[in-house]
């Protein structure tokens, strides 16, 4: 056999060469190069502020918040095609709920996220117990509650609560520690509560995928569905479960999102799903299942956020140069994964 | 009743749409011995099997296990108790790392833990390797070794090993054995599946032989002589069936094919050989030796970088397959699922597409010379199928290879190249396949024979190439006699075994 000797304590190096995180660090290497790329260029014109980065954050906190979510499903080779149209549901239950029934907006948030577990566990059910693709499944699913959207009410409906203003106001100045005071750090730069629950759902996602038995299982689910039944894991309840855990993603990126428009529309993120489906896909979540990461995931978001901020730096270019700059990246991205499949199948081979 | 029984099966009948496939079948396997299950392909083995892991239900008969009556519903379910199964194709994760696919759906989780239990365990299997990377990245070989890994650290009791030989080397067949006798002596019953004989005598204690679907007999290892135990698994008498000899080789033969000293970076360097019209030249050497690879170069599928290469007495450059085919090369790739058939293609289809892409899309051929073509071919190879309309996927392993056999021959190669085109196959069908080439041979037809089990190379060779290293080892003429197999296995080992 020709593989090389490790032993137990592996070193260092060998073990962040692994050849499974090839995806992440192809992701990582492109945003660091745009980033560069922007500061050099605009730089002076402050680029590489810590307020751009922050904005990276929280220009795109919603789709990231549902890319978690997705994230899971693609890693167990499925497709989650319902997540904008549940999110529009949800922020079209809490503005119709509390501005026409006058229903507390806390209680139409945890209903909402019922709706979205419920819908979730209902086509997981679907895609396990009654073998309908996911693909087809989850397009019912999204054509269903983007109908509810259009049955509770074709117009745009505005949401004013207290609570409501004070969740979107909610920030955290970001603080140094400079000549022996905490001072504001220039430009004043805010984490909203948006970005806190993105970054947090990123966490709670990698401890989920990396640190716990049902993690594991949703990727030997992605791998090699068969071999996962053999094996004797619970295939059927793993993947009910991922797309319930992506339902509850979807009402809560719906919440985040009506934070920033504080309104409830029926074409509310239309389209969104494809949005955040190439968030995980830049991110390196393989499409065919078993290979993806929640940081990589993370950095799709920030691609997607960097590439906007460029063409607004700029000033001159056309802003759907980004929908273009996105979809070239995507393509990217494709190539690069099956380059490595076919590079590691004939490495394989030797 | 033998004691010491672990599992004992009694009376199994399980009845399929139209056949009978087991009829009461007895199977008796004891703690701490390695059972051997024997029968042609369709003889019962795998639904035997298939019954005791709960993937088919039984219709009559009793399992016991550990003393308790069971009726296993599932693998899982079978698993639970205690039964255990490693099949030909490796049912494990690609993408998850060697130590989760060796703790995955178990008690033990930590990552800290399972990697060093993981590499611990590996060392018992003599392998070196970093379980942290995933599975996909190391060859079938190391990966039939986890799946089996997996299989033992499962507190199991019976073990079944269905095929378990099929994908490795010489090497790696021993170090298997050795594991497996470590096995039986911790009190573990292992039945064994194979269609390699001589592993059968090497590891067995016992073995029970089926045929059709009935019971044919269970033999202690000594009881029966391989002639005899061939004879009982086909119904016929053994000797009739493999009683050939190669065709011999005309004197004044031209040279087909000669190579000169030719090359590829990373595969195999400084080969030379030549075939002759006519003659059947045997491949020998370990797996990963560059037999496979010297093939794929002659084929053009490696591009060759130094040497030259004539066919017919003509100087060629051989950059693609394309190349290969126009000038008279056939190549029967190994992996026959993966490279050879194309399973939701008919019998005819699968035969034609050699055929066609030789003559090109401009020229189609008709549906009347393809249905001749196929029906010509079904009836020279003694293809079993009810017509050539039938999906390839639906035939036995050994009908498929014939397909794939057809397929070449019906391009009328001058030199035909065959890797492995017995592998897993049982042994009337690979004795049919064997007289098959020495027949082309005969033809005019110069074949390339590439084989792990050095007994079919020598019976069939006129002149066998040996292998080692990715270099060309040694080449011995026949006509062969009982001491060529040393021969070999001496020029394999390298001086160390010469001195």
């Amino acid at each position: 056999m020709s593989q090389k000797s490790h032993g137990s304590n592996q070193s260092l190096i060998s073990r962040i060469m692994n050849p499974k995180y090839i995806m992440v660090y192809a992701t990582i290497a492109i945003f660091l190069i745009i980033y560069a790329f922007g500061a050099i260029v605009y730089g002076d014109v402050g680029f590489t502020t810590l307020r751009t980065f922050v904005n990276f954050f929280t220009d795109n906190a919603y789709y990231g918040i549902s890319a978690v979510g997705m994230t899971m499903v693609l890693i167990t080779g499925g497709i989650d095609l319902s997540v904008a149209s549940v999110a529009s549901l949800t922020g079209m239950l809490v503005a119709f709920g509390y501005t026409r029934l006058g229903i507390s907006p806390v209680i139409m948030m945890l209903f909402s996220v019922v709706i979205g577990v419920g819908l979730g566990t209902l086509m997981g059910a679907a895609i396990h117990y009654l073998n309908v693709p996911p693909f087809i499944t989850t397009l019912t699913g999204n054509f269903l509650a983007r109908g509810v959207c259009s049955l509770i009410s074709r117009e745009s409906i505005t949401i004013e609560h207290p609570l409501i203003d004070k969740l979107a106001g909610f920030k955290i100045t970001l603080m140094k520690f400079s000549e022996g005071e905490w001072v504001k750090i220039k430009p004043v730069t805010h984490i909203n509560l948006n970005v806190l629950i993105f970054v947090v759902m990123i966490i709670i996602g990698t401890i989920i995928l990396q640190h716990t038995r049902f993690g594991r299982n949703v990727y030997a689910v992605g791998g090699n569905e068969q071999s996962a039944k053999l094996m004797g894991l619970p295939v059927g309840k793993t993947k009910v479960a991922v797309y319930a855990i992506n339902g509850f993603c979807s009402a809560l990126a719906g919440i985040a999102y009506l934070l920033v428009v504080k309104s409830g529309w029926n074409m509310a993120l239309q389209g969104g799903e494809l949005e955040v489906i190439s968030c995980a896909v830049i991110g390196g979540t393989l499409l065919t299942g078993g290979v993806g990461y929640m940081i990589g995931t993370m950095f799709g978001v920030l691609l997607k956020s960097v590439i906007p901020a460029l063409i607004t730096f700029n000033g001159h270019l056309n802003s759907w140069w980004g929908k273009i700059a996105t979809g070239a990246l995507l393509l990217l991205f494709i190539v690069i994964q099956r380059a490595v499949v076919t590079y590691t199948d004939k490495q394989k081979a030797k | 009743m033998p004691d010491n029984c672990i599992l004992e099966m009694r009376g199994i009948e399980i009845q399929f749409p139209g056949v009978k496939a087991l009829d009461g079948v007895d199977f008796f396997l004891r703690a701490g011995e390695v059972h051997a299950l024997l029968g042609e392909n369709g003889a019962g083995k795998s639904t035997l099997i298939k019954c005791l892991t709960g993937v088919n239900k039984k219709d009559a008969g009793t399992i016991i296990f550990d003393g308790k009556e069971i009726s296993p519903t599932s693998p899982q379910n079978a698993i639970a108790m205690g039964i255990s199964t490693v099949f030909q194709e490796i049912n494990l994760c690609p993408n998850l790392t060697v130590a989760e696919n060796i703790f995955v759906g178990r008690k033990e989780f930590k990552r800290k833990v399972i990697n060093k239990r993981a590499q611990e365990l590996m060392k018992r299997f003599h392998l070196d390797i970093d379980v942290t990377r995933p599975l996909s990245y190391y060859s079938t070989a190391v990966q039939q070794m986890v799946s089996i890994a997996r299989a033992v650290d499962i507190q199991a009791k019976v073990l079944i090993l269905d095929e378990p030989t099929s994908s490795l080397d010489e090497n790696e067949v021993q170090l298997l054995f050795s594991v497996m006798r470590d096995l039986k002596a911790e009190g573990l019953g292992i039945i064994f599946i194979t269609h390699f004989l001589d592993q059968i005598y090497a590891i067995s204690d016992r073995m029970t032989i089926l045929r059709n679907g009935h019971l044919v007999g269970t033999y202690d290892i000594g009881e029966l002589t391989k002639f005899e135990l061939v004879s009982k698994m086909i119904g016929k008498d053994m000797e009739a069936i493999f009683d050939m000899h190669p065709s011999e080789v005309k004197a004044d033969a031209s040279t087909m094919l000669n190579a000169d000293h030719i090359g590829a970076p990373g595969a195999v360097h400084d080969i030379s050989l030549a075939v002759k019209q006519g003659e059947l030249v045997g491949f020998g050497g370990l797996l990963g030796s560059g037999r496979t690879e010297t093939a794929e170069m002659i084929f053009g599928a490696n591009h060759i970088t130094k040497g030259k290469m004539e066919i017919k007495g003509k100087a060629v450059d051989i950059k693609k397959p394309f190349d290969a085919i126009m000038n008279g090369i056939a190549f029967c790739p190994e992996d026959r699922k993966r490279d050879g058939i194309i399973g939701d293609l008919s019998i005819r289809e699968n035969i034609m597409l050699a055929v066609q892409a030789r003559k090109g899309f401009l020229h189609p051929l008709s549906r009347q010379e393809q249905n001749e073509l196929a029906d010509k071919y079904i009836k020279a190879l003694a293809i079993a199928t009810p017509d050539a309309e039938k999906k390839i996927g639906e035939l036995s392993g050994g009908n498929q290879q014939k397909v794939i056999l057809a397929r070449w021959m019906a391009t009328q190669p001058d030199l035909l190249i065959l890797d492995e085109p017995t592998r897993g196959i049982d042994v009337g069908a690979k004795a049919e396949i064997q007289r098959l080439m020495i027949q082309m041979c005969g033809d005019g037809v110069s074949v390339i024979f590439i084989s792990s089990e050095l007994e079919e190379v020598i019976r069939c060779s006129n002149r066998i190439v040996i292998m080692r290293d990715g270099a060309k080892a040694g080449e011995l003429v026949g006509p062969f006699d009982g001491n060529t197999q040393n021969r070999i296995l001496q020029i394999i080992a390298g001086e160390e075994v010469g001195a």
